[in-house]
């Protein structure tokens, strides 16, 4: 049989999920980032080995996430794919008939509305990371508490503190105010639940219809405050997925097998050196930021340059 | 009289105006001289000029003006403050004149456009002709032949994204934006270059027939009076059932923008649209993973609908 690698390398975690081509999940991995995808990818490389037989052969990698093209590169992989695409595909493979998935991750949001299995709409948070995971693990410690505990602590509030919503500077010096006043934390917390929902509704789905079913996903949806404020706020049932997080691996790996491209993937890659570089080319005004990736002190892809003076060889 | 040169920055109402500006200057005998296209160096300079609360168009402008400090006579600076009555341009607009000479050491050529207080282009350009020495007789033949001139070529330009409308089976997608931000090539040219890469048509928001504007604008919205928006507004409501997709491309922070976009985008509901706000930040990688996702909805859009 064949299998196939999907890796979704966020800015806050990494994931990754072996599938066979019957599309089922025979192995997955889930690690922090901690600022350093090629590093985290020979964690999630090695982990996924000791999970799997000697005799599965990988014959397609796909990646998404922000660090993708860093770690297509790194991977020599078949597919590189925006996660917007792969969430989607992963998540309508599951289940067929979704109609909206709403997505809150480490530093982006965002809402995927589908008809039959495929996208129609979708809209993803500006630059702005507000309302998001990153946002929530910055305010759970302000107000020491660890962010795994925060939906616990979120349900047992009978009275939400409301929370300014539109803008994280906004929200956090609302938060210290609402706090001196002297209101329980686990107000403060649940309040802050419902501002990440209300900030997702106005500045992501923006109007949106959201029809059902509706997945929630993303880091986020681990958290089972913001579930139930999305749940009272909308009005409608939200699914979360246990394996939610690996949606976007797993879309990805999905591609790689839809692609013609078969390669041979040989683990062995997490024992390689592998470095990143980034250079200034200042031969015009423009001073493009050029990455360069080499493998075992040779270099195998660059990009960043505009024109073809920044083009950089090996 | 020794020949003018006239130094034209490469930013803003350039893309709007500049058939007419070049060709009335060069009739009238000028050099005229055009500032190169933006890079990352002109936008640095300009960005010593403004304040945090200048939108990425004006500080790439006041880099442009920096750029042409010691390369002409006179640099064209006008000053826009009203095309339509009860109607309103960005406040920039007015007051470029004032901050360039303010922070820059230029000397500066100018006219005022404001119809309510009825100085007209006409009247503009015979004004600005006349302070550079020119006869009154010339000055009139050379607006009235630069006049033509743009209208040709606006007219050119719009047959020619007609003929494609037309005639491309690819991918269309309505780039609607101001001018300045669309065609600039550190802002709008890497999302041009994308999407044609990946084998998308575009079509462009200035680009549109004004006799059916006013009409085309009160499909959307009957409560906007920005000029400029309402251009790119009624582009979208004449453009968008022949589109595959929109993307709306702004600068930040972008005033008029962030109102008329977003009424755009809560009430364009039947052509899948998407906004892109483009700041100093370096990386390309957001806009890029947008752009990317977008043009895969539309080819699966296309797919179902064949």
């Amino acid at each position: 049989m064949e299998y196939f690698l999907g890796v979704d390398i966020g800015s806050i975690s990494t994931k990754a999920v072996i599938i066979d081509s019957n599309l089922k999940i025979v192995a997955s991995s889930y690690l922090w980032t901690k600022g350093n995808p090629v590093d985290a990818v020979k964690n999630v490389l090695s982990e996924l080995q000791s999970k799997i037989d000697d005799n599965v052969h990988i014959v397609g990698v796909g990646t998404t996430g922000s660090a993708r093209k860093l770690i297509g590169a790194m991977l020599n992989a078949s597919v590189v794919k925006n996660e917007i695409t792969a969430h989607a595909v992963g998540t309508s493979t599951i289940y067929p008939d979704v109609r909206t998935i709403l997505e809150i991750g480490g530093q982006d949001s965002k809402i995927i509305l589908l008809k039959d299995g495929i996208v129609t709409d979708y809209n993803m948070n500006t630059l702005c990371a507000a309302g998001t995971g990153s946002f929530l693990s910055s305010q759970a410690k302000r107000i020491d508490v660890e962010v795994e505990d925060f939906g616990k602590i979120a349900l047992t509030s009978k009275n939400p503190t409301k929370i300014a919503a539109r803008c994280t500077v906004f929200a956090e010096s609302d938060l210290v105010h609402k706090a001196q006043m002297g209101y329980k934390k686990e107000d403060i917390i649940a309040g802050l639940c419902y501002s990440v929902c209300n900030n997702y509704l106005s500045n992501v789905a923006k109007g949106k219809k959201l029809e059902e079913p509706i997945i929630f996903q993303g880091g986020v949806s681990k958290n089972i405050g913001v579930q139930k404020a999305f749940q009272d706020i909308i009005g409608k049932d939200i699914i979360v997925d246990k394996d939610g997080h690996l949606m976007g691996a797993y879309g990805v790996s999905i591609l790689a097998l839809r692609s013609n491209k078969r390669i041979n993937f040989d683990f062995s890659i997490a024992d390689q050196k592998f470095e990143t570089k980034g250079i200034t080319c200042n031969k015009c005004g423009n001073n493009c930021e050029i990455v360069l990736v080499k493998q075992n002190d040779k270099l195998i892809d660059s990009w960043g340059n505009r024109c073809e003076n920044g083009s950089v060889s090996s | 009289m020794d020949k003018v040169t006239i130094g034209i920055p490469r930013a803003l109402l350039y893309y709007k105006y500049k058939d007419l500006w070049i060709n009335f200057f060069e009739e009238l005998g000028c050099d005229v001289v055009v500032s190169c296209c933006t890079n990352k160096e002109i936008l640095e300079k300009g960005k010593k000029y403004t304040n945090d609360e200048s939108c990425l168009a004006m500080k790439v402008f006041m880099g442009h003006v920096d750029y042409l400090k010691d390369k002409c006579d006179y640099v064209l600076i006008p000053r826009y403050a009203c095309l339509v009555k009860h109607e309103k341009l960005c406040t920039n607009f007015s007051c470029l004149y004032d901050l360039v000479r303010n922070t820059i050491d230029v000397k500066i050529i100018n006219y005022n456009i404001d119809i309510e207080k009825k100085e007209d282009e006409f009247y503009a350009f015979t004004g600005m002709g006349l302070a550079l020495g020119f006869k009154y007789r010339d000055v009139i033949k050379a607006f009235r032949k630069a006049k033509k001139f743009e209208e040709n070529q606006r007219n050119k330009r719009l047959l020619r994204q007609k003929n494609i409308l037309g005639k491309s089976d690819k991918i269309k997608v309505l780039l609607a934006g101001h001018p300045y931000n669309m065609h600039d090539s550190l802002i709008g040219k890497p999302i041009i270059n994308f999407l044609e890469a990946n084998g998308v048509q575009i079509i462009y928001s200035d680009l549109y027939d004004k006799k059916y504007l006013k009409s085309e604008v009160e499909r959307i919205t009957q409560r906007n009076y920005w000029t400029y928006n309402k251009e790119i507004i009624g582009s979208i409501s004449h453009y968008k059932k022949r589109m595959d997709g929109i993307i709306l491309l702004t600068v930040f922070p972008c005033g008029p923008d962030s109102l008329s976009n977003e009424m755009i985008i809560r009430n364009v509901n039947d052509t899948p649209i998407i906004q892109l706000v483009i700041d100093e930040l370096n990386s390309e990688a957001g806009i890029i993973t947008r752009l990317e996702s977008f043009i895969d909805i539309l080819n699966e859009r296309r797919k179902i609908h064949e």
